[in-house]
């Protein structure tokens, strides 16, 4: 690891005004994404501030959503009262990731800026990474991929954006409250976003000097049902292969409302509005999830160690999509 | 010879006599001692596979704050080599000249004042290279291939001939990945001279030959040279060699005049400690209709790096695992420029197993016979290689107590007949050995004035349970309560221990043991008999035995007296004598010495639509022979099963195709099961002491791994009908 | 010129020292440090403090676990200076006065470690999981014991030797 200045803020605005005067500094949330890739050698800031004393740990429901804390852990979330009655896909999401250590550590500030888990990316030693070292290639392409996206990707990058809890909250049409320097804006977490194949060294719209304070979640209507399917090698401990967060509103056999997100294919967390067109007003059947399942992954770019994501990623859905509406024939 | 009846003491689970140390973290392993003055190393390593290094950059790390010195292949020291042991010889030298011949390979060695300092400055030396094209694919037809390396090919019978006319033949192609030993313990050296002696603390299972090592690449006297290591931090064969980067801290604090200290980093675990080397596997299976083994023909080639050696004769267990009158073994290893391989708990066995029981299960199915009856039909009560009886062999017990706890005969026989909502579920057996193995092995025993015994070896307890098992042997052969037995180990100064390897630590290290506690008890019976003052005045030497603390007549303890009593009579403040132990010699016992065995039994759970396998239970049925302590030895076959299931399912060490980077050399990319992967194991343990030696121990480090993947394989082409053999069967070989 | 709402290193800007305060198993220290050290080697290199364990340095195998406020955290990724002002619990704060833990005495007696290296992050894993109520099941033992690596394969004896703590109700007996 490179020296650092170590800067410990308290509040949030200095903290927006300290990166706009310095380009090259970095903030220190969980810890968990930020310091391995500095032991890595791959991100080497000369200023880091620690933001974790920041006041922003609230979760808070105000009416039908819910204001999460940038600097909520977690598990502090996984454990609020309203994410287990009205959000199971959520909290679903958040316990099938890392450990509990490391989510007592990472933020859902951070979990949503999380890096790709690429090891091409993660190791300077690797002289082609064009998210690394924009124009000089992908050694991901042309060596070991199994860990790697299949959606928003070419052959400049295949990284995965390899959280759950996006691809939960994509569904849910969750919303970032952003801090910079002329004030606050808020992004869809759909928009927030930039895929690899627009441009890999760029993962989402936030400015070097601006600071994500809250995620606002807007509450599924109380009889909608949720859940999320990861499939991995491991029962615990591991990034998906493939995931699925699914929510449904279900009246009478048909499907009246219907979010998707795919986790583990995409260089972004995946809303697969497509899947979402199929379900919408269609019956509860195996069939329609079938179809559902189909219109999805049709973009998929694959090399040979990624190829099964687009079969397994399917039927991911389709699985998913039966149990969160009971609904097996 | 004759055999040391189970007693009380010898066999019990107690509790490992290191745990409160273990319980607490006081504990100290390779990586928690310190030194004052101490300077910290951090490695260089190549970025290429092959070639030469046309230029070293060193100015910006030796200008880095903190930095001592920077070593590289142009100021480095020559030195020698080490020795040649039992498992080859010894690797080149360390910077020895500008060849690269693997990604990884140590380039250089940077000491400063922190860790800190070091691992950065590490960063800022830059080296250009004159890169070659390296040979990576294991089936490269240019890599240079050593033929029967290890002189064990076996061939027997005539096998072309009786392949053709066998009833049935079953042939497959198997591929095992390269797994990485992987510790939990970073490996660690901490290296300190005064003068010309070296002391050095170690990440070692065997600290007399780094001891012989360093003496022998620094030139010095062995005596001149110790090597500590009182705990270990995992092993699993990875620290079975005095590797480069031991070497290079012992050079950099010599050439400082520091104490240095490297501990690797994770991703360097994956280059600079061994692994075990990936293979292809070529097997024909000739039988008879009702199930007899006609031929077998088993050919291995595995992957070797330029520079070392590694013993993986991955075929050689075929040639006596089963009855059958023609057998050819044959094994090869393949040159490539890949890191060093070297044993991984079961080396060769491991991978040897999956393709024999694989294509056995093969053969039950299509002959249509139960794969358990099928090994039981070939089973063998001799070595086929010599006709000798085996010293121990209760496999067919382990088939029959295992297949019962199981619950083998519930298994509906058609593959894919068995469901569970969306799982399918499928039961699958293997047989299990490994094959015995022992080098001479010494250990002293000494009792003081007070009573209390001090055993000791320069051995190592990997995990296994050295430390406890052999203070319940030593407490047993000097009658004395197990706490007034200290046994220490872990120190070169001691004597020369064999290696935790192999499974043949606890035979040969328990052999020498019982001799040297024999031969003590034998100086105090002989003291006591000559002195008129001793009840035991002219006992002859068969008629004494040893309980409570007491030397006494056989079966009566009031006719003798204290160890404490003699000593003081003598003016003697200790007693000690020295033991030792050898492998047997097959024509002296008339017996061909038996490792362990086992027969092992697997239920998975394979989801109908996506392909995730997940294993719902282990049955293991093991001959370990005379168990020391049930406890112990039943976390040996538990450890041995998970790892199993890891390299079933997970483990796949995966070496970039084009430049020969480890693509996956993190705790995050290389997958080892975790607890949620494992359910309950049960472990029993049949059989009699076996009849080789005098302690009648059978090692049981690795027979636990051994048979898991294929039983593993097996059931799941009985849950799916898909035939895997290609190890680690995932998702994506089953959609 | 900076704003008191953000706090700099002691000296001077840029500097890449600092003094931290460390609270740790009740006592304090005060160590002048680079700011690259972690928390893990803080303990282990500058305190002594040796139980805790780097198995990997990168948040991955669980042998760093150590509470901070109580939770269970990874040293290896939590900088020192982030742990300032937090009480800091490790393997050498878990024993009582009168002899070990209960999960320390349950790890001895189901054998729930071979060599070693992984229990004090085992441990620490342990006792911070039931205090979190997930000792219900073996199910959930093995779901929430799951970030800690064990090389060995211990894993049948830790899920037992918890399984029992938990049981015995012991686990608020020392924290």
């Amino acid at each position: 690891m490179r020296t650092f200045e170590y800067v410990r803020a308290t509040d949030t605005q200095e903290v927006v005004r300290m990166l706009a005067e310095d380009p090259s500094a970095s903030c220190l949330a969980g810890g968990t994404t930020q310091l391995d890739l500095m032991k890595d050698g791959v991100l080497e800031p000369p200023t880091l501030i620690d933001i974790t004393r920041l006041p922003l740990h609230g979760i808070e429901r105000r009416g039908e959503s819910l204001h999460v804390g940038a600097l909520a852990t977690m598990e502090e979330l996984a454990a609020d009262s309203t994410v287990a009655e009205r959000l199971p896909v959520v909290r679903e999401a958040l316990l099938l990731g890392a450990s509990v250590q490391l989510r007592n550590m990472a933020t859902i500030g951070g979990n949503l800026l999380q890096r790709t888990r690429c090891r091409y990316f993660r190791d300077p030693a690797v002289l082609e990474c064009n998210k690394r070292a924009p124009g000089t290639g992908c050694a991901a392409v042309q060596g070991a991929a199994r860990m790697h996206a299949v959606l928003g990707v070419n052959e400049n990058c295949i990284a995965l954006h390899a959280s759950d809890l996006a691809v939960a909250l994509v569904a849910l049409d969750a919303v970032v409250h952003i801090q910079g320097l002329s004030g606050r804006r808020t992004v869809p977490l759909t928009e927030f976003y930039v895929t690899a194949d627009e441009s890999p060294e760029r993962e989402n719209v936030l400015e070097h000097a601006e600071l994500i304070t809250e995620v606002e979640i807007p509450l599924p209507p109380p009889s909608a049902r949720s859940g999320y399917l990861k499939v991995r090698d491991r029962v615990s401990y591991e990034f998906a292969l493939t995931s699925a967060a699914v929510v449904l509103v279900v009246e009478d056999g048909t499907i009246r409302q219907a979010r998707v997100g795919l986790g583990g294919v995409g260089s972004k967390p995946w809303r697969a509005y497509e899947a979402e067109h199929v379900l919408t007003g269609a019956p509860a059947t195996s069939a329609t999830f079938q179809d559902a399942s189909e219109a999805t992954m049709r973009d998929a770019w694959t090399v040979p160690g990624t190829a099964f994501k687009v079969p397994l990623a399917r039927r991911t859905l389709v699985r998913e999509l039966q149990t969160v509406s009971g609904v097996t024939a | 010879m004759s055999t040391v009846e189970s007693r009380p003491l010898v066999g019990a689970g107690v509790n490992r006599v290191d745990g409160p140390r273990k319980v607490t973290g006081t504990a100290p392993y390779p990586m928690d001692f310190s030194v004052p003055g101490q300077a910290y190393g951090a490695l260089v390593q190549s970025t290429v596979s092959a070639g030469r290094i046309i230029r070293m950059d060193t100015e910006e790390a030796e200008r880095s704050p903190g930095v001592i010195s920077v070593l590289t292949h142009e100021n480095a020291p020559q030195v020698g080599t080490g020795p040649t042991t039992v498992l080859g010889e010894a690797p080149p030298a360390p910077l020895r000249n500008d060849r690269v011949m693997h990604h990884g390979q140590h380039i250089a060695f940077v000491v400063a004042e922190t860790p800190e300092q070091a691992a950065a400055a590490a960063r800022l030396v830059h080296a250009e290279y004159e890169a070659a094209e390296p040979l990576l694919d294991l089936q490269d037809p240019r890599a240079q291939h050593l033929v029967d390396p290890w002189k064990m090919d076996h061939s027997r019978g005539d096998v072309s001939a009786a392949l053709e006319a066998a009833d049935v033949i079953v042939r497959g192609t198997y591929f095992t990945a390269d797994n990485t030993n992987n510790p939990l313990g970073l490996f660690a050296t901490l290296a300190a001279w005064e003068e010309d002696t070296l002391t050095v603390h170690d990440t070692s299972q065997w600290p007399s030959m780094v001891r012989t090592t360093l003496a022998m690449v620094f030139g010095i006297p062995e005596s001149s040279v110790r090597v500590l290591v009182p705990y270990v931090g995992g092993g699993f064969g990875a620290g079975l060699r005095a590797w480069p980067h031991v070497i290079l801290t012992a050079m950099a604090a010599r050439t400082t005049k520091r104490p240095v200290k490297l501990v690797l980093t994770r991703p360097q675990m994956f280059t600079s400690v061994g692994h075990r080397p990936s293979g292809v596997q070529w097997l024909s299976v000739g039988a008879s209709r009702d199930g007899g083994l006609v031929a077998l023909d088993h050919r291995s080639l595995s992957s070797l790096s330029m520079e070392d050696n590694d013993y993986e004769p991955f075929s050689h267990g075929t040639a006596f695992a089963y009855q059958c009158p023609n057998v050819i073994t044959r094994d090869q290893q393949a040159k490539l420029n890949i890191a060093v391989p070297t044993s991984m708990r079961a080396p060769a066995e491991a991978q040897g197993s999956f393709a024999l029981e694989s294509a056995l299960d093969e053969l039950a199915y299509t002959l249509r016979m139960d794969p358990l009856e099928l090994r039981i039909r070939n089973h063998t009560e001799v070595d086929p290689r010599n006709g000798l009886p085996w010293s121990g062999k209760a496999l067919l017990e382990c088939y029959e107590v295992g297949a019962r706890r199981f619950g083998w005969a519930d298994r509906s026989p058609e593959p894919r007949s068995m469901r569970d909502g969306n799982w399918l579920v499928g039961y699958g057996m293997a047989s299990a050995m490994f094959p015995y193995f022992a080098t001479p092995c010494m250990a002293e025993a000494t009792v003081n004035r007070d009573g209390s015994a001090f055993v000791r070896s320069a051995a190592t307890d990997i995990g296994t349970g050295t430390y406890t098992v052999m203070a319940q042997l030593s407490a047993e052969e000097l009658g004395l309560p197990l706490d007034k037995v200290r046994f220490d180990l872990g120190d070169s100064d001691m004597p020369d221990s064999m290696m935790a390897g192999g499974s043949g630590l606890t035979g040969a290290l328990g052999n020498a043991v019982h001799d040297a506690c024999r031969r003590l008890v034998g100086l105090f019976a002989d003291l006591a008999r000559g002195d008129a003052d001793s009840p035991l005045l002219g006992a002859s030497p068969e008629d004494v035995e040893v309980s409570g603390g007491r030397v006494h007549l056989a079966g009566r303890p009031d006719r003798g007296e204290s160890y404490a009593d003699i000593l003081a009579r003598h003016g003697l403040a200790q007693l000690t004598a020295t033991g030792s132990s050898r492998p047997p010699d097959p024509a002296e016992i008339g017996m061909s010495p038996a490792g362990a065995y086992g027969a092992k039994f697997v239920e998975v759970r394979v989801d109908a639509d996506l392909g995730i396998v997940r294993v719902a239970r282990v049955v293991s049925a093991i001959d370990g022979g005379r168990i020391l302590n049930e406890k112990t030895a039943r976390s040996q076959i538990i450890g041995g099963t998970v790892g199993g299931i890891g390299m079933a399912l997970f483990e796949d060490t995966v070496t970039d195709p084009r430049t020969g980077r480890i693509a996956n050399g993190t705790f995050g990319d290389y997958l080892v099961a975790v607890n949620a992967d494992i359910p309950e194991l049960d472990v029993i343990f049949v059989g009699e002491p076996d009849r080789g030696t005098p302690t009648g121990t059978k090692g049981v480090g690795e027979v636990g791994l051994v048979g898991i993947a294929p039983a593993i394989a097996n059931a799941v082409y009985h849950a799916t009908g898909k035939r895997i053999r290609d190890l680690p069967i995932t998702i994506d070989n089953l959609l | 010129m900076r704003d008191v709402a953000s706090e700099r290193d002691v000296d001077r800007p840029g500097t890449t020292e600092r003094v931290v305060t460390l609270d740790v198993n009740g006592r304090s220290y005060t160590l002048r440090l680079d700011t690259r050290v972690t928390l893990l080697d803080a303990l282990r290199d500058r305190l002594g403090l040796t139980g805790t364990k780097k198995g990997c340095d990168q948040g991955a195998c669980g042998a760093c676990t150590v509470h901070l406020d109580g939770r269970r955290v990874l040293a290896c990724l939590t900088l020192a200076a982030q742990a300032e002002g937090r009480a800091i619990t490790t393997i050498e704060g878990v024993a009582g006065t009168e002899g070990p833990h209960p999960v320390q005495r349950a790890f001895m007696d189901h054998d729930g470690f071979q060599c070693g290296f992984c229990t004090p992050g085992q441990i620490m894993s342990a006792v911070a999981l039931m205090a979190e109520g997930r000792a219900g099941s073996d199910e959930e033992i093995r779901e929430f014991m799951s970030g800690n690596l064990c090389r060995c394969g211990a894993y049948p004896n830790i899920v037992a030797a918890v399984r029992e703590a938990a049981s015995g109700g012991g686990y608020d007996a020392h924290l």
